[in-house]
């Protein structure tokens, strides 16, 4: 029990680690605060002394100047009080959602250093989560230890003091409830964490379900898979309902039982307390203040309860936020090179690599160079490791064994910002962000005048869909860019790249998404733009690659050819395999 | 303020259908809640009858000259306050299983409702609505409505009954004073409500901040590769540190002013007991009320005030609760799809003729297709070619019904699609589209998506034939793997063999296949596309096309530009015209040569 208990302790104190390491930062407000709280006391405990004085010397005496002077008092003491409790709140405020936009601050910032290991690790929809109801969930925390827990341990002392004074022995009954109290709200507090921490769990996957009925909008329709899916939130929605509903009566169920127990504790007081009168130790008019004083201890302590009913659910949180803010990412930026030196070559050098929690090699002993104003192509069947290979030029992702070089210089050796300013890549699946065409154009460098992006969208083949939008460059792309097509995303991603102008391109499946006749052009107009820089792409189709100056096949990892398209197709089995399926006889022939 | 009422009504009763099938569990927890109040309120002059018997026990030992104190009575009166004390206790037992139950059960029938209604709401909502907004609402906001009531619920109820029987105490001690203290009541109104309604659009700012938030936080995860790529990590820091920093101030603000609630109700408190305590003793030395009257007055006010306390410092929670409720109430009064037809239409031994009819479409004011005439004879093979951009989708969209026509008809075997079952319609369409979408459950559940009733060889069977079976094997739970929250552990061209899977599954009459096979891995696609022969043989089938065989393979080619169809014919009648097509189909050798 002692050991649970101090684990428990250990736990709590984890959680009020990171609200105490928010807190430091407003310790002038903290400390007003805290001196605000005691204007509440103030008031609560001086009335009754008041009015007790009231009618004790001016009824007693029959002096009614004293009323009224007294009544003044009073009215004096309740300004005071309730301006310093309004200033209470007006700490509470500015400190509570100061902390939330500072954890908040930090979980994004610190979710920029992730890539995509630790992103799929937390997943998006957890992430976002954490970063908002998490932190949403501290704040109302942090708001009730800044209010009630500060305030009533300062009423609990004061009216206890006062019991104390009314009959030491009786408020001997009172400290023994105490260890009680606490083992109590512990036990319960105990109980809940476990089934707080289920309910959260389950209610992300209930978001994750509506999440993905949402975006499933219409495969789910097409399919009329309806009930389906309805059933799917159904098991999981029943499961959350019984988890909130026990969670919720253990929380709501703590008080009433805490005042049970005072409730006897007060019985027991009122035996003993007609014993010590029997045996002339307590007299009626003390025995009437203690129950009094009483009443104000118990009232404190329940409020305390408040507290501890939010903790569970704040302890959660607050794991929550933990685990993002402890998490290392697992590409460190330790280089510091940003050197000017371009000998315009990117090589891999035995290249093996694992993915973090994979057994197997993806990527087996590759090497290759290519040089400035080349064009390497890789191609090779679904899971043959192109993509990772891509991945791993911008330091999504480290190798496992070897090296890659840029320029000559290890890709680790540079800072990470200044390795990816050289590169353009144009991922599989484009993602664009809420805001104009230009504007995401303009992403890709961000002091671009109009002449270069509208130069890049051109090249990218986009110029003319803009140009039909009704505002153009300017036309706004929805929250999920569902103003435009698959092939447009392609499009200004691919000028979004070419803005920049870098040493590297990075084509990943980008052409898929284009047909034919754009695909073509784009190209052509393509190898004008990137004369000075080294072009890498992925592609499934022969002719996307087949005029590449070397050409690596992949397959499960290791290379099985590499070399110019007519060298492949005499020497690479496997390679003239996936051209025949894609062109005639004839085609290839024309070559 | 008028408006603002009606609002609020408005809300209550849209969320009246959900509480009613628990009133009785409502209803018996407002009986335990009354219960336990009166129990509360009862306790306080039992525990004086004890007070009472030891003081005229001590009355007793000055005429006896020794003190003597009942025991026994006391004891019964003891007992007597423990039974009070456990009714007390019972009936808040009671009322908290009742009301949690009835409440989160209603709960859980908001969640439903809402997703029902996101299956009847029309695609154009979605179009139309940011998705974060929309999840929001069904996620975040339900749980604000959900954390409201179950927390301010019985505080309300049992408040409103302490504050009665604690005036009715007050009326009995004294008229006069009781007329001071009922000043309290108009007056917390009046400062609640002035507050209320400074606070509420402070609280409306705060949604608005914290969904812009949520917007932004959505799209800089989701776009996460994208931020790293291009080095915008400082900035997407600047925009959301931005954006944090408005939410904050305006939480804050809503945060302060509804704090000031509860204090300056408490000042009116604290001047009443002061009037009251100055009053009162004046009374007592008129001899017209005696101390312990006045001690018990006070007493009183202070019940009133602290229900009146509670209840102003959740207003700021059942503030937001009714904002979300009016969010919630918007997406479940949203018109919904129109009706079908009843009794529906029925296609009886199904051919899969698809007939367009000087169809009329768009999306916005201005029409994309003016008057579209097609016709599909049952097994043909339609080829969808075009630029980019052309707007390929709408056709998907009309098929479907995911949008209705403007003017014009579709028609399968004759039958206009509105006059049937949307279901029924959707059910003959196999479909594999551009974006492939897998859900966070295992492989096998996703195919089986196809057909929910498949068996498992019937699954593994459709996986071979669209050659994901071997992959399938190769991952380390084989069919049983889970496809993760993004599906990123999954391949593109591997998630689009399991679509394809799933369409083959189901068996439909007309197969639409949306560039299904574009990032399909090449040495596959020869295989897929026999296997795609195979299901297409018998079945009408609309292709959207890139590859060379199926356009020149196709029954009707439909070469659309700028959201309109502009040619149609077969591969070399389209030739012959020398049109748009012509220029398209010689133009994708110019980098062959």
């Amino acid at each position: 029990m002692i050991n649970e208990f101090a684990q428990f302790v250990k736990k709590g104190c984890e959680s009020l680690k990171l609200i105490l390491k928010y807190l430091k930062r407003y310790k002038k407000l903290f400390l007003i605060n805290v001196i605000s709280a005691f204007g509440f006391v103030l008031v609560e405990l001086g009335i009754p002394t008041i009015i007790a004085d009231m009618i004790d010397v001016g009824v007693q005496n029959a002096d009614t100047n004293y009323l009224i002077q007294m009544g003044l008092i009073m009215a004096t003491i309740s300004v005071i009080g309730v301006s310093m409790t309004i200033l209470l709140g007006y700490c509470c405020a500015n400190i509570s959602t100061a902390i939330t936009r500072d954890i908040r601050n930090d979980i994004f910032a610190h979710a920029q250093t992730f890539t995509a290991y630790e992103f799929n690790q937390f997943g998006i929809s957890s992430m976002i989560t954490r970063t908002n109801n998490d932190a949403f969930q501290i704040q109302m925390f942090v708001n009730v230890l800044l209010r009630t827990a500060l305030m009533t341990p300062i009423m609990f002392i004061a009216s206890f003091f006062m019991t104390a004074k009314a009959s030491l022995p009786l408020s001997g009954i009172i400290a023994a409830t105490i260890p009680l109290i606490i083992l109590g709200v512990v036990f319960v507090a105990k109980i809940s964490q476990p089934i707080s921490e289920k309910q959260q769990s389950l209610l992300d996957r209930l978001n994750r379900i509506s999440r993905e009925n949402l975006s499933g909008i219409r495969v789910i329709r097409a399919f009329d898979n309806d009930a389906y899916e309805q059933q799917r939130f159904d098991e999981t929605n029943e499961q959350f309902t019984s988890q909130s509903k026990k969670l919720f009566k253990i929380m709501m169920m703590t008080s009433p039982i805490f005042f049970m127990l005072m409730n006897v504790a007060g019985l027991c007081i009122y035996w003993v307390a007609s014993l010590l009168i029997q045996n002339g130790q307590l007299s009626l008019g003390q025995l009437v203040a203690f129950m009094d004083y009483l009443f104000h201890a118990m009232f404190s302590i329940m409020l305390f309860c408040t507290v501890f009913m939010m903790y569970p659910r704040a302890a959660v949180s607050a794991k929550r936020i933990r685990e993002v803010l402890d998490t290392k990412p697992l590409i460190r930026n330790e280089g510091s090179m940003s050197g000017n030196e371009q000998d315009g070559t990117i090589t891999f050098d035995h290249v093996t690599f694992v993915y973090p929690d994979g057994e197997e090699p993806v990527l087996k002993d590759v090497s290759f160079t290519a040089k400035k104003g080349e064009t390497i192509a890789f191609i090779g069947s679904t899971g043959s490791g192109k993509s990772t290979l891509v991945n791993l030029i911008p330091r999504f992702y480290d190798v496992s064994e070897g090296a890659i070089r840029i320029n000559g210089v290890d890709i680790r050796d540079y800072d990470v910002m200044d390795l990816r300013s050289r590169l353009g890549v144009i991922p599989q699946k484009a993602f664009l962000f809420h805001g104009t065409i230009a504007d995401n154009i303009r992403f890709g460098k961000p002091d671009a005048t109009r002449e270069e992006i509208e130069h890049a969208a051109k090249v990218a083949q986009a110029y003319s869909f803009i140009m039909e939008k009704e505002h153009g460059f300017d036309e706004e792309i929805t929250e999920s860019a569902t103003n435009i097509s698959g092939g447009q995303k392609q499009r200004l991603s691919i000028a979004r790249a070419l803005v920049r102008k870098p040493e590297i391109y990075i084509f990943d499946d980008s052409f898929s998404a284009l047909d034919f006749k754009t695909d073509a052009t784009l190209r052509n107009e393509l190898k004008k733009e990137t004369k000075n820089s080294i072009v890498i792409v992925v592609a499934q189709r022969i002719s996307t690659i087949m005029d590449a100056d070397q050409i690596i096949v992949l397959n499960e990892g290791n290379v099985i050819g590499h070399g110019t398209h007519k060298e492949l197709l005499k020497n690479c089995q496997i390679y003239r395999e996936i051209a025949l399926s894609q062109l005639s006889e004839e085609e290839l022939a024309h070559e | 303020m008028n408006k603002k009422l009606t609002s609020i009504t408005k809300t209550i009763s849209g969320i009246r259908p959900f509480i009613a099938p628990y009133k009785w569990q409502f209803i018996g927890a407002i009986v335990m809640v009354i219960l336990s109040v009166v129990a509360m309120v009862l306790a306080p002059s039992v525990e004086g009858m004890i007070t009472t018997q030891l003081a005229d026990d001590i009355t007793l030992a000055e005429s006896l000259g020794r003190l003597q104190i009942q025991f026994d009575a006391i004891i019964k009166i003891i007992v007597i306050l423990a039974l009070i004390y456990l009714v007390k206790t019972l009936s808040q037992v009671f009322a908290i299983t009742w009301l949690t139950n009835a409440i989160q059960h209603a709960m859980r029938d908001l969640r439903n409702a809402l997703q029902n209604k996101i299956r009847r709401l029309p695609v154009r909502y979605f179009d139309n609505h940011p998705f974060g907004d929309v999840l929001s609402r069904i996620t975040n906001d339900v749980d604000a409505i959900s954390n409201a009531l179950q927390q301010s619920f019985v505080n309300v109820v049992s408040g409103i009954l302490t504050i009665t029987l604690a005036l009715i105490m007050m009326i009995r001690i004294s008229p006069l004073m009781a007329l001071i203290a009922f000043m309290i009541i108009p007056l917390s109104l009046l400062i609640t409500i002035f507050i209320v309604t400074r606070s509420q659009k402070r609280f409306q700012a705060q949604q608005d901040a914290l969904g812009a938030l949520n917007g932004a936080i959505t799209e800089m995860y989701t776009g996460y590769n994208e931020i790293l790529l291009f080095n915008k990590q400082e900035d997407s820091i600047e925009k959301f540190k931005k954006l944090n920093e408005h939410l904050r101030s305006n939480a804050c603000k809503a945060q302060f002013i509804s704090s000031t609630i509860g204090p300056l109700n408490s000042l009116v408190t604290y001047l009443t007991i002061g009037t009251v305590a100055v009053v009162g003793t004046f009374q007592i030395l008129a001899g017209n009320i005696s101390v312990g009257n006045l001690q018990a007055f006070v007493r009183y006010i202070w019940q009133v005030n602290d229900p009146l306390s509670q209840i102003s410092s959740l207003s700021s929670q059942i503030q937001a609760a009714f904002a979300a409720m009016e969010r919630v109430m918007e997406i479940l009064n949203e018109e919904e799809e129109i009706a079908e037809l009843d009794p529906p239409k029925h296609i009886e031994n199904m051919k899969g003729n698809v007939s367009f009819k000087h169809v009329r479409f768009g999306y916005g004011e201005t029409d994309l297709i003016k008057d579209l005439n097609i016709e599909v004879k049952s097994g043909q093979m339609v080829a969808i070619v075009g630029p980019t951009g052309a707007g390929k989708t709408t056709l998907i969209n009309l098929l479907l019904r995911f949008y209705d026509v403007r003017g014009g008809s579709i028609c399968i075997d004759g039958v206009d699609i509105r006059d049937m079952k949307r279901g029924e319609l959707r059910d003959m369409f196999g479909m594999v589209l551009q974006d492939t979408w897998l859900f966070s459950g295992s492989i096998y559940d996703n195919i089986r998506y196809g057909r929910l009733n498949a068996r498992k060889d019937e699954i593994i069977a459709v996986a071979k034939m669209a050659n994901v079976h071997h992959f399938i094997r190769t991952l380390p739970d084989g069919y049983h793997s889970l496809v993760n929250e993004e599906a990123n552990n999954i391949s593109q061209g591997e998630k689009q063999l399991l679509t394809i899977a799933r369409a083959i599954l189901k068996d439909p009459k007309i197969l639409i296949l949306d560039e299904a096979t574009s990032s399909v891995d090449t040495r596959l696609e020869k295989m897929i596309q026999e296997a795609m022969h195979r299901v297409m043989e018998g079945r009408t089938s609309f292709v959207i096309a890139h590859r060379l065989s199926t356009i020149r393979n196709a029954d009707l080619i439909l070469v659309m530009n700028h959201g309109d169809i502009i040619e149609q014919g077969t591969h070399e009648e389209l030739l012959a015209k020398k049109g748009f097509y012509e220029k398209l189909y010689n133009s994708q050798f110019a980098d062959a040569e």
